[in-house]
């Protein structure tokens, strides 16, 4: 019964719900698509996985312009991705059930369908199109954040369009180099790598490249915002581990990806925000796995994703829960919310427990496989710079967000607490994040660890739950939430302040606008003057064939036909030029 | 294949014996007795008739070049080099289609449109411009007769000065339009009948293959053929609105009548394009070094001028048809940017962009229309809200937009991916920034219109919100056709590109010298007595 | 005990009990503000007891600069002081207007 819709990339089921529910009136069955797709595209990877004996199943080819293409490869590096994006894909449906919004349903659909069909891609030209499909799908998520949400998400657009054309470039210059556009390792070097490099590093919010993610999920709406922390991203660290594991300028720019983001989420008022920086700070963690490229590293990269969706998730679902019921989700507008929204606060907390990495919840477990590669490595310099963005996490992720929002001082906001079906998917991510950290018989460690790329049974195994590593998280931890309150009590730490912080988005936003207004101005100066000048220069032509050609009036703006007539004989001399000359 | 055969047994065989000749004399004729008609229906009946019959004839014009090779057709049954011949391959079979097709999905559309934009007393007169129009642009393109061109060039230009002036009832700036498309038409067509002069003084024929023939004997040392050369490049260049000699072609678009402007965009500027590679490359040999330096510098070149510049321009304007005539000005430049390459690949991606193109273009302008026939909407600006006063068309507006840019899925994809391929083979690698610079610009003005339509409010009339009025069917039906047409091209563009492929191994054999009888063996279909 | 507490109670309080969600009645007393004062104690003795753990178990594989048993506290405690206090020039550089951009603040509503 299977058969036929295991002979094809599970993407596709996705997509065609995706242009179902968009003609489908009725919420209740876009709604069973929304949370029946990804869940059965999840039984369908295992049945396509298990079903077969080999590591890299390759299925759904095809032939595009001649070129044959691979559109569903599920090998032991993708399958993770393609559980975690199903699993993700159903708890936002679950989370957005209140909504009735056929826009958001419809591209949440076709969008976590290719994040699908792009993990799954095994080849370089499959990966483009769900690459772009990616980006234009989430880009009408971006835009229910409603008009302020326009220009963010045109930006947002111009940037995974960009991101799109250099994959293209790269992968066509890399196609004709190695004569195969089969996606496996790419590296640095290869003809083209750089431009690949740069078009994942785009999605993957290298810094400088990185300001999409704060400029645009915020301003999505309650949902959207949830549903795009999930994909675009991740895909970015898949694309990474596929084609450039290993490579050693991503252990700096990792390393550089974690600080840096730390330094703004202190500054930025809006939670959302906040977390947006946090999301960034997250990815530089894998990116730098990536770059140590070590089994053990590319394990902690594939644990983190799934944890880091997981936890991530959770901490927007909570801010989304706050800003669906109190209208905002600035700092300075928030506080001790925890009387009327308990459960958000609980699961709020679970989420920031797992992002800092407190034994016995999520990030404990696959964070420190990342520290512990870089240490096995020797780089000690990036070593101490994850160190200092762990305890970095802990200010704007582990205690910023819960404390301003559900604790601080009493903001006197009294709401409801939050729809059962936002709670419920809260749950259900809050239950995960801990019960995939749990060691033991009973926990969820195993099935994690069951699923990670490279072997890890026997000698080279992982052990996190050893007594040092927890006390020295502990330490890290508590020391870093004592100087919070240290602070905090002598006044020190930074009032909570309405204001727009600049980040490097300046650059395009503000000087390259600006610049382009001037140039704007410069080119209508620069063409009259030129025409001004044509006409000096060819005054005596250009007249003539004026008075000829020209009734009184009848060159306005539209009709040059004097100075066409001009090109037209400039033209004629370059040709005869061209043809006698050259 | 199969299929093929199955169709072309439904074709009487006076199509297939006298399809050539009779492309351009039905509309010719009928044009005269529409003139003369005073209904303004049944003259819009008579169109519709001519091109549904044009249709049929370059369908099986079409499938019997596929299947048989080219077809020489003799006026009259005087064999050329004295006579007049026709001739059809896979070079124009191509575009007969694509202009007979264009003018049938046109003329559905014209009914509403041409009834609010033309005055009555007009009609007649005005359909029968239009057929004059179309069976020049058709004679163009079927002729084998280098002075024929210029006669046919003549013909349809002059009736498509008057169809653009015609546009002053709507707007009277289309009379200066008229006027500078008048001058610079005229220039241009000078500069082309100056080229055929030198062309016949050297060889003493005016059939494209003889001249051919005598051309490969006389060598590419002659100065009086380069100076043709230069002069057929440089009039066809501006028929064709190839950058900088493309300034008549916004005004003409933006204030023709609606119908028209559509009709115009799709095809006018490819039967000029159809000329320059039947000149450049089957007349004139491509392995001479001057004309091999020419396509290069000036086509190639050129092409990418236009490219950034057109696009920059689309950019700044304001008026929603100078926007779409600014890009159409830069599209054509991806056109010469393929044939200016001169490989194989990049001539199929040239002559694929002018096929895609021409789809896309059409819905565009139709959706254009549309938007000024319910509304009188001429202004980016004033799209505010269309996605919801008037979804279905400006749904059609936006799958051709997202082609024009070359979302992937779509025709224009296809092409422009197809170009980049070439210019990689090429080791252009310029060329491929230039396609990815031009296509953010793309974006940028396209997005800017769509960003309009969906993305602001409904405007007000009022207190109230406008309500939903969507175009009538007799536009929605043309419009969704070639819509979905870039759609299906997208996805399966085995058919258009083997068109393309066909029309670049016509032009990769070089120099065409086959007239009919100095090879028996060619079939020959002689009409007349 | 119903009985005993009830009369503790201030106005204030059974208003605040009122109008909080039920599940939080029992948390209530995280929001006394000699409650978040004292918090303080709860880090400053888990930093001293996991320092002093940090001796009992120390690191299996230390780094050149883990010479103490507690360099991790030490670690998270100038790191976090250093951002938090970075924040103040900061602030002062890149802060602007909500508007600055022209686009009506940042954030996103429903």
């Amino acid at each position: 019964m299977f058969d036929f819709l295991t002979s094809f990339s599970p993407a596709f089921i996705l997509i065609a719900a995706g242009i179902i529910s968009a003609f489908m009136p009725s919420s209740r069955v876009r709604k069973v698509l929304l949370i029946g797709a990804p869940a059965l595209a999840l039984v369908l990877i295992n049945i396509i996985f298990y079903g077969q004996d080999t590591n890299a199943y390759l299925g759904g080819k095809m032939s595009f312009a001649g070129i044959e293409l691979t559109t569903m490869r599920i090998d032991i590096l993708s399958i993770i991705w393609g559980y975690i994006f199903c699993l993700a894909g159903v708890l936002n449906g679950i989370f957005g059930l209140h909504e009735k919004c056929k826009i958001t349903d419809t591209s949440a659909l076709i969008y976590t369908g290719a994040g699908i069909g792009a993990v799954f891609a095994g080849d370089l030209i499959t990966l483009f199109m769900f690459w772009e499909l990616l980006a234009l799908s989430s880009v009408f998520i971006v835009w229910r954040g409603g008009p302020k949400s326009y220009p963010a998400g045109m930006r947002y657009l111009a940037m995974h369009i960009l991101s799109g054309v250099l994959l293209l470039a790269g992968l066509i210059i890399y196609g004709r180099a190695t004569g195969s556009y089969t996606f496996n390792n790419i590296g640095i070097d290869a003809p083209g790598g750089k431009l690949m490099l740069l078009a994942f590093g785009i999605k993957a919010g290298f810094p400088l490249l990185h300001n999409w993610i704060q400029d645009a999920y915020p301003r999505s709406s309650v949902t959207g915002t949830v549903i795009l922390s999930v994909f675009t991203t991740k895909l970015a660290i898949y694309a990474l581990a596929r084609g450039f594991a290993g490579t050693e300028i991503l252990i700096y720019i990792g390393a550089i990806m974690t600080v840096f983001p730390v330094f703004f989420a202190v500054l930025e008022n809006d939670l959302r925000k906040v977390l947006s920086y946090s999301l960034n700070n997250q990815l530089g963690f894998m990116v730098c796995g990536v770059g140590i490229g070590s089994q053990l590293a590319l394990n902690g990269v594939a644990a983190h994703v799934v944890v880091d969706i997981l936890f991530k998730g959770l901490l927007f679902m909570s801010m989304g829960a706050v800003l669906h019921r109190v209208g905002t989700a600035k700092a300075s507008e928030l506080g001790g919310l925890f009387r009327s929204m308990p459960y958000t606060a609980f699961f709020c907390l679970i989420g920031a427990a797992a992002i800092s990495a407190v034994p016995f919840f999520g990030g404990f477990v696959s964070k420190s496989m990342i520290i512990a590669a870089v240490f096995e490595e020797h780089h000690w310099v990036v070593f101490l710079m994850l160190l200092f963005a762990s305890a970095g996490v802990l200010e704007h992720s582990g205690i910023k967000v819960p404390y301003f929002a559900f604790f601080a001082h009493d903001s006197g906001k009294r709401v409801k607490e939050a729809p059962w079906n936002m709670l419920a998917a809260m749950g259900i991510a809050a239950f995960l994040c801990i019960y995939l950290a749990m060691p033991g018989p009973f926990g969820g460690l195993r099935h994690l660890y069951g699923l990670l790329p490279n072997e890890v049974a026997g000698e080279a195994a992982f052990h996190p739950y050893t007594g040092d590593h927890m006390v020295f998280q502990m330490q890290l931890i508590m020391a870093a939430m004592f100087a919070f309150t240290l602070l905090k009590r002598f006044g020190l730490y930074p009032p909570e302040r309405r204001a727009q912080i600049l980040d490097f988005d300046w650059v395009y936003r503000r000087l390259g606008l600006s610049l382009l207004q001037w140039g704007h101005a410069m080119w209508t100066r620069l063409g009259a003057v030129i025409i001004y000048a044509m006409g000096r220069i060819f005054g005596d032509i250009s007249k003539r064939l004026y008075q000829v050609f020209s009734p009184a009036g009848a060159l306005s703006q539209d009709a040059p036909s004097g100075i066409s007539a001009v090109l037209i004989a400039g033209l004629l001399t370059a040709a005869l030029f061209v043809v006698y000359f050259l | 294949m199969q299929v093929m055969f199955l169709l072309m047994t439904m074709f009487p065989e006076w199509i297939l014996s006298h399809g050539a000749a009779s492309l351009v004399v039905i509309p010719l004729i009928l044009a005269v007795l529409t003139a003369l008609n005073p209904n303004a229906k049944l003259a819009w009946a008579t169109v519709l008739g001519v091109t549904v019959l044009c249709v049929f004839t370059s369908l099986g014009l079409l499938l019997q070049i596929t299947a048989h090779g080219p077809i020489h057709y003799n006026m009259g049954g005087w064999k050329p080099p004295l006579g007049i011949g026709y001739y059809v391959d896979g070079l124009n079979a191509p575009i007969l289609l694509l202009i007979s097709l264009v003018a049938f999905l046109c003329t559905i559309y014209a009914l509403p449109s041409v009834a609010a934009e033309v005055e009555p007393k007009k009609k007649g007169p005005f359909y029968a411009a239009f057929l004059i129009s179309f069976a020049g642009l058709l004679g163009m393109v079927v002729t084998a007769d280098a002075f024929n061109v210029f006669v046919f060039l003549e013909v349809s230009s002059i009736s498509t000065y008057v169809l653009v002036g015609m546009g002053a009832s709507r707007d009277r700036r289309a009379l200066t339009s008229s006027f500078n498309y008048l001058i610079m038409g005229s220039i241009g067509a000078t500069f082309f009948v100056i080229g055929i002069g030198f062309l016949y003084m050297q060889t003493g024929t005016l059939n494209m293959m003889d001249i051919a023939r005598v051309l490969q004997d006389i060598g590419s040392q002659d100065r009086v053929v380069r100076l043709a050369f230069a002069f057929i490049v440089i009039g066809l260049g501006l028929k064709l609105a190839m950058f900088p000699l493309h300034m008549w072609l916004p005004g003409a678009y933006a204030y023709a009548p609606s119908f028209f402007t559509t009709f115009l965009a799709a095809t006018a500027t490819k039967a000029a394009l159809y000329l320059l590679l039947r000149f450049t490359f089957t007349v004139f040999d491509p392995s001479w070094d001057f004309v091999a330096t020419a396509i290069m510098i000036l086509l190639a070149g050129l092409g990418i001028l236009g490219m950034l510049a057109a696009s920059l321009q689309a950019i700044f304007q304001n008026d929603l048809r100078r926007v779409l005539a600014y890009s159409s000005v830069a599209q054509v430049g991806y056109m010469l940017l393929g044939i200016g390459m001169a490989t194989t690949l990049g001539l199929t991606a040239g002559y694929l962009h002018m096929l895609n193109h021409a789809i896309m273009k059409g819905a565009l302008f139709i959706a254009a229309g549309a938007f000024w026939y319910r509304f009188g909407i001429t202004q980016v600006t004033d799209m505010r809200g269309l996605g919801k006063t008037m979804p279905w068309t400006m749904a059609g507006f936006t799958v051709a937009g997202i082609s024009l840019i070359g979302v992937p899925g779509t025709a224009g994809f296809v092409s422009k991916l197809t170009l980049v391929r070439a210019a990689a083979e090429n080791g252009w690698w310029w060329a491929i920034g230039v396609i990815v610079v031009t296509s953010i610009l793309a974006i940028i003005y396209i997005g800017r219109i769509i960003e309009q339509a969906y993305f602001q409010p409904v405007p007000e009339l009022k207190g109230k919100p406008v309500a939903r009025n969507e175009a009538p069917y007799t536009m929605l039906i043309p419009l969704w056709i070639l819509a979905l047409s870039t759609l299906v091209f997208g996805v399966n563009a085995e058919w258009t590109t083997s068109l393309a492929q066909s029309a670049a191994h016509v032009l990769d054999a070089g120099p065409n010298t086959n007239i009919p009888g100095a090879h028996e063996v060619m079939p020959v279909v002689t009409g007349g007595h | 005990m119903a009985k005993l507490d009830k009369p503790k109670l201030s106005a204030k309080e059974i208003k605040e009990r009122a109008e909080a969600h039920p599940m939080a009645v029992p948390f209530l007393w995280l929001g006394k503000a000699n409650v978040q004062r004292n918090f303080i104690f709860v880090p400053l003795f888990g930093m001293i007891l996991f320092s002093i753990l940090g001796y009992v178990y120390p690191l299996h594989h230390p780094a050149p600069w883990d010479v103490f048993g507690f360099s991790y506290a030490v670690i998270g405690f100038v790191s976090y002081s250093f951002v938090v206090l970075a924040a103040w020039p900061l602030f002062k550089l890149l802060s602007r207007p909500e508007n600055y951009y022209g686009e009506d603040g940042d954030e996103g509503e429903q």
